[in-house]
């Protein structure tokens, strides 16, 4: 399911709203370019990580938004690049905020491991809320060509996907795990658009266990290979990791491939054609550049990795990307957008 | 001439624009439309690479423009300066000299404000934080290196009644436990908990026949407890393991470590020392001699070292040296020197 490329994907006879308009559309690819350069990128990370540490991690915000604005602008589609909108003081709050929950949980379960329990709930309880206002501040702070994306998911959902589905896929020994994943992916596709423009979602969740699955198989391939090796003593068992880390690299490049290939917005479609191995020679590469220059390679890998992935990205558009227009609440909501600039919290979805 | 792409932040559409400066006004011509932007109420996002920059003003809009050289121009004419945040992010040189400037504050930080900020705020920690410190630690170590003592239940009351007449120099006695352990992995020790409990092995006891050495070990131990120096070790390693994990990117990690950072604290050469001098002084004022100390640690240095390796580690005092500079522990003669001088 997951391998079959996008090309065959699109002779699929889903029914087309557009087809029986019969309208003439013009159909084109365009595949997302990244014009960043590590070289260029060192410079500004460097002085980010000084300004940082002179100012004990105060600076950070403001690092954060200039590392947005190079990758954003370096991010062209179709002629135009992507702005981030995100101010440093909103971002300063986030971070405070998340570091406060933060260290009040280390010390709170230090000190009382039942008081430790209570706030781990509390943060449980409080997390959906935050991620749908986390969300709210990405997608609000991201424009291209001039118009601004969105996120209009609602608390409701957000506790189904985030809280819910979750839980129960603990309490079923992760076997609800790939479905709540397709349920979070889904949520979160749905709930986003771009100037009055909804993003669609359509993979189910057979496709999502077809990869779960898969990886399950490996790393119990895997396991037995450990158990051989450590019995038998054998010098074979230092290459484990590696074997792990090309494990992890089937997931990390079928399921952005798996959901950007079952995401559209309006009536076009995203592509991703990712594939194993180049993506786990750049992940290989990169980890020993790290290591080899003690980190100051991490601006270069960063911007090979994102190049990688953005250039295997891109839209198969019915007509054109000018046909856009700004969403009802763009400028009308003050109050969305109040909630939407006071939280920034990294979550990686 | 500055020609740039503008979008009106209603639709998608791009319009190839020309920008012209007009005085105080920046003039967008379009093929079908003119307007008029105040230069001073423009928003003009800095120079960020080769990216495109970026005018815009209030809801009316922004351009995109690609010609750095043209617009770089125009900005000058108008009198706009970059800032000099944006000189250093595209500076080599400025790149190179972070790249020093990171590393000479990351080793003073390291050096002076840690255990500065570690002491300050051990200092100040309330006594139920380091109870629960101490019973976990403890539980800890119960769990992976210690055994119960076989120590008779007579003998463990002897020397807590010994240690419990030791004179402190502080102000207030204190009331420090001891716990009675045994643990043939660690050979002869004893250490301090961060509540103020000592735990003392039985390999320790073993050691010495004189149970004023053993005082001269408590001493040195409540020395540690005084000067907090468990908590301010822990406080400092997970410092470190913060920064760390910010630096490769994962902080979720920091939370298990704390306990690890716990049971591996090792005490600086500095903490030695600092508990060596208060050791000297509680026997001081015990009357009893600083040489009891002394003698100890060379027992305890001799209980731990394998006999093969007696002899040849006390002739090679040239590595011996060497790696007394890199270790935490400074070297045992160096240290009973100091307490005992006639030693």
């Amino acid at each position: 399911m997951t391998s079959i490329p996008y090309a065959e994907e699109e002779g699929s006879s889903s029914p087309n709203v557009f087809n029986i308009l019969s309208t003439p559309v013009t159909q084109q690819t365009h595949r997302f370019e990244f014009t960043g350069s590590g070289s260029e990128y060192f410079k500004i990370w460097i002085v980010n990580l000084l300004l940082t540490v002179l100012t004990l991690g105060i600076y950070s915000a403001w690092a954060k938004v200039r590392r947005m604005h190079y990758f954003y602008r370096n991010t062209r589609l179709d002629g135009a690049n992507f702005e981030y909108h995100g101010l440093p003081m909103a971002i300063l709050k986030g971070r405070l905020i998340a570091a406060v929950l933060f260290v009040g949980y280390s010390v709170v379960g230090n000190v009382n491991p039942l008081l430790g329990i209570a706030f781990f709930i509390l943060l449980a309880i409080v997390m959906p809320w935050l991620i749908v206002r986390s969300l709210r501040f990405q997608l609000y702070n991201s424009s291209y060509r001039g118009l601004r994306f969105a996120f209009d998911g609602d608390d409701r959902g957000a506790y189904r996907v985030f809280l819910l589905y979750p839980f129960l896929a603990a309490m079923t020994l992760y076997l609800l795990a790939p479905y709540a994943h397709q349920q979070i992916k889904q949520y979160q596709h749905r709930s986003s658009r771009f100037g009055a423009t909804y993003f669609s979602f359509t993979a189910g969740a057979g496709s999502f266990y077809a990869i779960y699955l898969k990886v399950l198989g490996m790393l119990l391939g895997l396991f037995i290979v450990i158990g051989i090796a450590i019995y038998g003593q054998s010098p074979l068992m230092f290459g484990l990791p590696i074997l792990f880390l090309i494990i992890m690299a089937y997931p990390a490049v079928k399921l952005p491939n798996l959901i950007w290939n079952s995401t559209g917005i309006g009536r076009h479609r995203f592509y991703s054609t990712q594939e194993v191995l180049p993506y786990l020679w750049i992940t290989i590469t990169n980890l020993l550049g790290i290591v080899l220059t003690l980190g100051l390679f991490v601006p270069f890998a960063t911007i090979r990795m994102m190049r990688y992935k953005l250039e295997h990205m891109g839209l198969n558009a019915q007509g054109e990307l000018s046909e856009f227009v700004a969403g009802q609440a763009q400028d009308a909501s003050a109050l969305g957008e109040e909630m939407s600039t006071m939280f920034d919290v990294d979550i990686a979805l | 001439m500055l020609s740039a792409r503008y979008y009106d932040g209603k639709t998608a559409t791009a319009h190839e624009v020309d920008i012209l400066l007009d005085g105080a006004h920046l003039f967008l011509r379009g093929s079908d439309f003119n307007v008029r932007w105040p230069l001073a109420d423009i928003d003009i996002s800095e120079r960020l690479g080769n990216t495109p920059r970026r005018l815009s003003y209030a809801n009316q809009g922004h351009c995109e423009i690609t010609d750095h050289a043209a617009l770089d121009e125009l900005l000058h004419n108008s009198g706009i300066r970059h800032s000099w945040l944006d000189h250093m992010h595209h500076s080599l040189m400025w790149a190179g000299l972070a790249a020093v400037l990171i590393v000479i504050t990351l080793l003073a930080s390291y050096r002076y404000l840690l255990p500065w900020g570690a002491e300050v705020i051990a200092m100040r920690t309330p006594a139920t934080v380091l109870a629960k410190m101490g019973s976990s630690t403890l539980e800890a170590m119960d769990s992976v290196m210690l055994q119960p003592s076989e120590l008779a239940a007579a003998r463990q009351q002897q020397l807590i009644a010994a240690y419990a007449k030791l004179k402190s120099p502080d102000a207030a006695p204190p009331d420090y436990r001891i716990i009675f352990r045994s643990s043939p992995r660690m050979g002869a020790n004893a250490f301090a908990l961060p509540d103020g409990s000592i735990v003392l092995l039985d390999e320790l006891v073993a050691a010495t026949e004189d149970d004023n050495e053993i005082m001269a070990v408590l001493a040195h131990e409540r020395g540690h407890i005084e000067r907090r120096h468990a908590l301010r070790m822990v406080l400092q390693s997970s410092a470190v393991g913060l920064v760390v994990a910010w630096y490769a990117g994962d902080v979720s990690t920091l939370l298990s470590s704390v306990p690890a950072a716990l049971l591996e604290a090792q005490y600086s050469r500095g903490m030695e020392t600092e508990a060596d001098q208060y050791a000297v002084s509680t026997l001081h004022l015990n009357g009893l001699s600083p040489c009891l100390l002394a003698s100890m640690l060379n027992k305890l240095e001799a209980a731990h070292l394998p006999p093969q390796l007696e002899k040849s580690a006390a002739k090679d005092t040239d590595t011996n040296s060497a790696l007394d500079y890199l270790s935490s522990h400074p070297a045992t003669t160096e240290r009973a020197n100091l307490i005992c001088p006639q030693h």
